[in-house]
């Protein structure tokens, strides 16, 4: 296995390509969650490791993708934020899309959006080379994770249960169950989840591909 | 808020009832094939233009993205089924995947109506996701008149290229992938499995390919959990779509490869006893019987021919079989009954065999050497004919156990298929084998008697038996008239055989030649097999029967039956028929569907094949509050079925 292993690193880095970019990880509940540092839209330098002692809430997104919008223009995603900031969450939206693409934007837009839709993230982290979006699997807008205050990751996949199908733009999200947001307490007290790993919907993450 | 989304509908179709309608990034519009507005059966497809650069998603769309949403206006007595997809393509987004289409596009709907209604107007609502790099929900309100007839070329070209042939296929999970098995005589470039659930694979841009042997290939698509039970999809071969459907052998009610062995050997064993295999089976037994205690040698050369005969007629069935399945078609075990010239042969075979059994004669041909002659001691070819003969009459009268065990046979690569057999052939021969290597046993049996003839005469009713149901079968597929012709037939035989053993040699010829002109004649003139009338208060079986009551959350049962399956006919008898069954189908409001495979029917077959069965009786239960539907024993009772049912 490690050999064949060692093989296929080798075969990766030896074709041309940039695949060994291009490689998603699919990191595993209940093991410890993947160490990264990114800046977030005021300049800092944010680590993971920043928040040990306290639980931690991840959410991918791109303010122009619809499943997005939708999230924030019913206020949905500011209710979550606020509930799990109100039971000592650090809330990090990471913003993965590549430059050129949608839903990259400059720092001061960020804190434009986050004051404009009155969201409540600890940390907006612009992650445009898309390094922690590939080190968590991240594939969609919203994409959800939730760790615990001793680092392990404990949920990862979609915000709710309306996400199949085109019923989704029709549906109401406060009849949705709301993954993140009924397990809140669970994770907080550092527990295995009932459901830890579900299949996230949305727009792709804008990850430069080119 | 129910009403908001009204009024936007009501207010969204004034606006944009229409065909085709620009939604944005494509061209929506409705096309239909209808040629005759009696048909009663037709599709409709809605078809998108989309701009260059943009797709929309198959039924999983991958890594992101979402399938389309339809929402039918129709008129009572109309129904539309669900959409059958076209074959996806792959459409990367490195390091994401998705599954979808791209240019122009049909999703065909199947579309059932009654004859008592008028086709009018049919509507829908289409939503769809339509993405480039970025992502629109999009949507169009279409109308079409079906009065107007106008079949679309563009429709019928989509329908003809969707994946409709199911392709057997063997998985494992190796690792963290689980590994495909196939077989394709057509050479290609380019394979992917689509898979359809979403929440078990990961979605690489090429899928790693191996060619095993010849035109088996295997192909390997990476989990993300190992605990999958089942899996269906798509297997696109260069673009050509061929539908996947596989219960994992891990899972429960699957079999492994030495159980389905161990099976085949206990239903061989189990098949000397039916009623059409055990008169001739004896038969071989009193031979032995009348050869005394002295002549070990002789029995065991006898009993080792008669084994030769039985696993080289097996070994032919099975190699008959896979030429078959190679040529990609769909059989199921019964399948040679489904030829009413072979239910009319084995007819005559079966009353030949009673009435020689009858006039107790020794006929010296080597087609008909029951064993019976003790003169001709050396003759080893009877020996061996008799064993053929005994595959051949048992082939009717196959148990359930022994179906279960083809069944999977047939649904595996050639490598599995020959040991089943293989293992069917010497579980029937066993007690012979046994004999050749122990030919003393035969001394345990009673000395050598007049209750021989005795028993021997007896043995002529259950062949006879065998016979009667066989025409009955014969008559179901064909006609009363063809029946006749089948009675006369046996009739000549009846004369042939006497004139055999009345005559001296000249006649004996004669006898025989007329009855073979006679024969030829009659089966010249045998009508077309015509389909069976259907009972009063069931349904027929369509291959969408079970997803359209699903959606209707109407409850079902189905039987998969035949008139030459014997097992089914007693299912139908004991249980399924009985006036108490039927009225409790009737209360519990549960529809009664009937599939019957007594001709041969490849959407039956199909159909069986989700069920990972090629063979009968299968009964399908579901009640609304059930996730899946429920396979029932095949063997049924009155209590027994309502306390399934329950």
């Amino acid at each position: 296995m490690k050999l064949m292993l060692n093989f296929l690193t080798f075969l990766i880095l030896s074709s041309n390509v940039m695949a060994a970019e291009i490689v998603l990880q699919n990191p595993k509940v209940n093991k410890q969650a993947p160490a990264f540092s990114g800046i977030d839209s005021y300049g800092n330098t944010i680590n993971l490791s920043d928040f040990i002692g306290q639980p931690v809430i991840l959410e991918w997104t791109n303010h122009e993708c619809p499943y997005v919008a939708k999230h924030y223009d019913e206020n949905n995603m500011q209710a979550v934020q606020e509930q799990a900031k109100k039971e000592g969450f650090i809330w990090l939206s990471i913003i993965s899309s590549t430059p050129g693409d949608q839903g990259h934007v400059k720092p001061n837009k960020a804190n434009e959006l986050t004051e404009l839709r009155s969201a409540y993230p600890s940390h907006v982290l612009l992650d445009e080379s898309g390094d922690i979006g590939m080190k968590y699997g991240a594939k969609t807008t919203p994409h959800m994770y939730m760790i615990d205050s001793e680092g392990i990751l404990r949920y990862k996949g979609a915000i709710d249960d309306v996400g199949k199908g085109m019923q989704f733009f029709s549906a109401s999200l406060k009849d949705a169950i709301n993954y993140v947001a009924i397990q809140l307490n669970d994770v907080k007290d550092n527990r295995q989840l009932e459901i830890s790993s579900t299949v996230a919907y949305g727009c792709s993450v804008k990850y430069n591909y080119d | 808020m129910k009403n908001i989304f009204l009024s936007f509908a009501i207010l969204f179709s004034s606006l944009l009832l229409a065909n085709p309608v620009e939604t944005g990034h494509a061209k929506a519009s409705l096309i239909t094939n209808l040629q005759d507005p009696n048909q009663e059966s037709f599709h409709i497809g809605v078809r998108l233009q989309m701009q260059d650069g943009w797709h929309t998603y198959w039924e999983n769309p991958g890594d992101s993205g979402s399938p389309f949403d339809a929402e039918w206006t129709t008129d009572e007595g109309v129904i539309v089924e669900n959409v059958q997809w076209p074959t996806p393509i792959t459409i990367p987004y490195p390091p994401l995947m998705t599954y979808g289409y791209e240019g122009d596009i049909v999703f065909p709907f199947q579309v059932f109506r009654s004859q008592e209604t008028n086709l009018k107007e049919i509507k829908v609502d289409f939503n769809f996701l339509i993405c480039a790099d970025i992502c629109i929900p999009e949507s169009a309100s279409l109308s079409l008149d079906l009065s107007v007839i106008a079949p679309s070329e563009v429709l019928n070209k989509q329908i003809r290229s969707l994946p409709t042939k199911l392709i057997s296929t063997e998985s494992s999970i190796k690792g963290d992938n689980l590994v495909v098995r196939f077989q394709s005589d057509a050479p290609f470039l380019n394979a992917y499995l689509f898979p359809r659930e979403d929440n078990y694979f990961s979605y690489p841009e090429t899928q790693q390919l191996v060619n095993v042997t010849g035109n088996t290939y295997e192909i390997s698509i990476p989990l993300v959990s190992a605990n999958l039970e089942s899996f269906s999809g798509i297997l696109s071969l260069d673009g050509e779509g061929f539908l996947v459907k596989e219960e994992l052998q891990s899972a429960t009610g699957g079999m492994s490869l030495w159980q389905a062995i161990l099976f085949a050997l206990l239903g061989g064993l189990i098949l000397n006893l039916m009623p059409c295999v055990f008169p001739v089976i004896s038969l071989k037994v009193l031979s032995f019987v009348s050869m005394g205690g002295d002549d070990h040698i002789k029995i065991r050369n006898h009993a080792l021919a008669f084994v030769g005969g039985v696993m080289s007629t097996f070994l032919s069935i099975a190699t008959a079989l896979m030429i078959i399945r190679s040529t990609g078609s769909m059989i199921g075990w019964g399948y040679q009954l489904q030829s009413p010239v072979v239910v009319g042969i084995l007819t005559l075979i079966m009353l030949g065999i009673g009435l020689i059994l009858l006039t107790n004669i020794n006929i010296a041909s080597g087609l008909t050497s029951l064993g019976t002659n003790i003169q001709s001691r050396n003759d080893y070819s009877g020996s061996f004919f008799t064993g053929v003969l005994a595959v051949v009459v048992a082939s009717p009268c196959t148990a359930p156990f022994m179906g279960a065990a083809v069944g999977y046979a047939l649904l595996q690569p050639s490598f599995a298929t020959l040991p089943i057999f293989l293992s069917l052939g010497l579980g029937f021969a066993g007690p012979y084998l046994i004999l050749a290597i122990k030919p003393k046993w035969i001394s345990a049996l009673p000395k050598p008697g007049a209750w021989m003839e005795t028993l021997k005469q007896f043995f002529a009713f259950p062949m006879i038996a065998t016979a009667l149901w066989l025409m009955w079968v014969f008559m179901v597929q064909t006609s009363g008239d063809a029946l006749i012709q089948l009675l006369i037939l046996g009739l000549c035989l009846g004369a042939a055989i006497w004139l055999i053993a009345t005559f001296e040699k000249k006649w004996k010829w004669f006898g025989l030649l007329a009855t073979i002109v006679l024969s030829i004649q009659i089966f010249n003139n045998l009508p077309t097999p015509s389909l069976m009338q259907a009972d009063a208060n069931s349904t027929s079986w369509t291959p969408t029967i079970e997803s359209e009551l699903q959606s209707n959350n109407q409850a079902y049962l189905i039987n998969f039956t035949a008139a030459w399956c014997i097992t089914c006919q007693t299912n139908e008898k004991a249980a399924l028929g009985r006036d108490e069954v039927q009225a409790y189908l009737m209360n519990e409001d549960i529809q009664y569907i009937k599939a019957d495979w007594t001709n041969r029917n490849t959407d039956i077959a199909v159909g069986l094949a989700q069920y990972n069965r090629t063979g009968i009786p299968l009964y399908i239960f579901w009640k609304p509050g059930m996730s899946q539907s429920k396979i029932l024993p095949a063997v049924l009772t009155e209590d027994l079925l309502i306390r399934y049912l329950k």
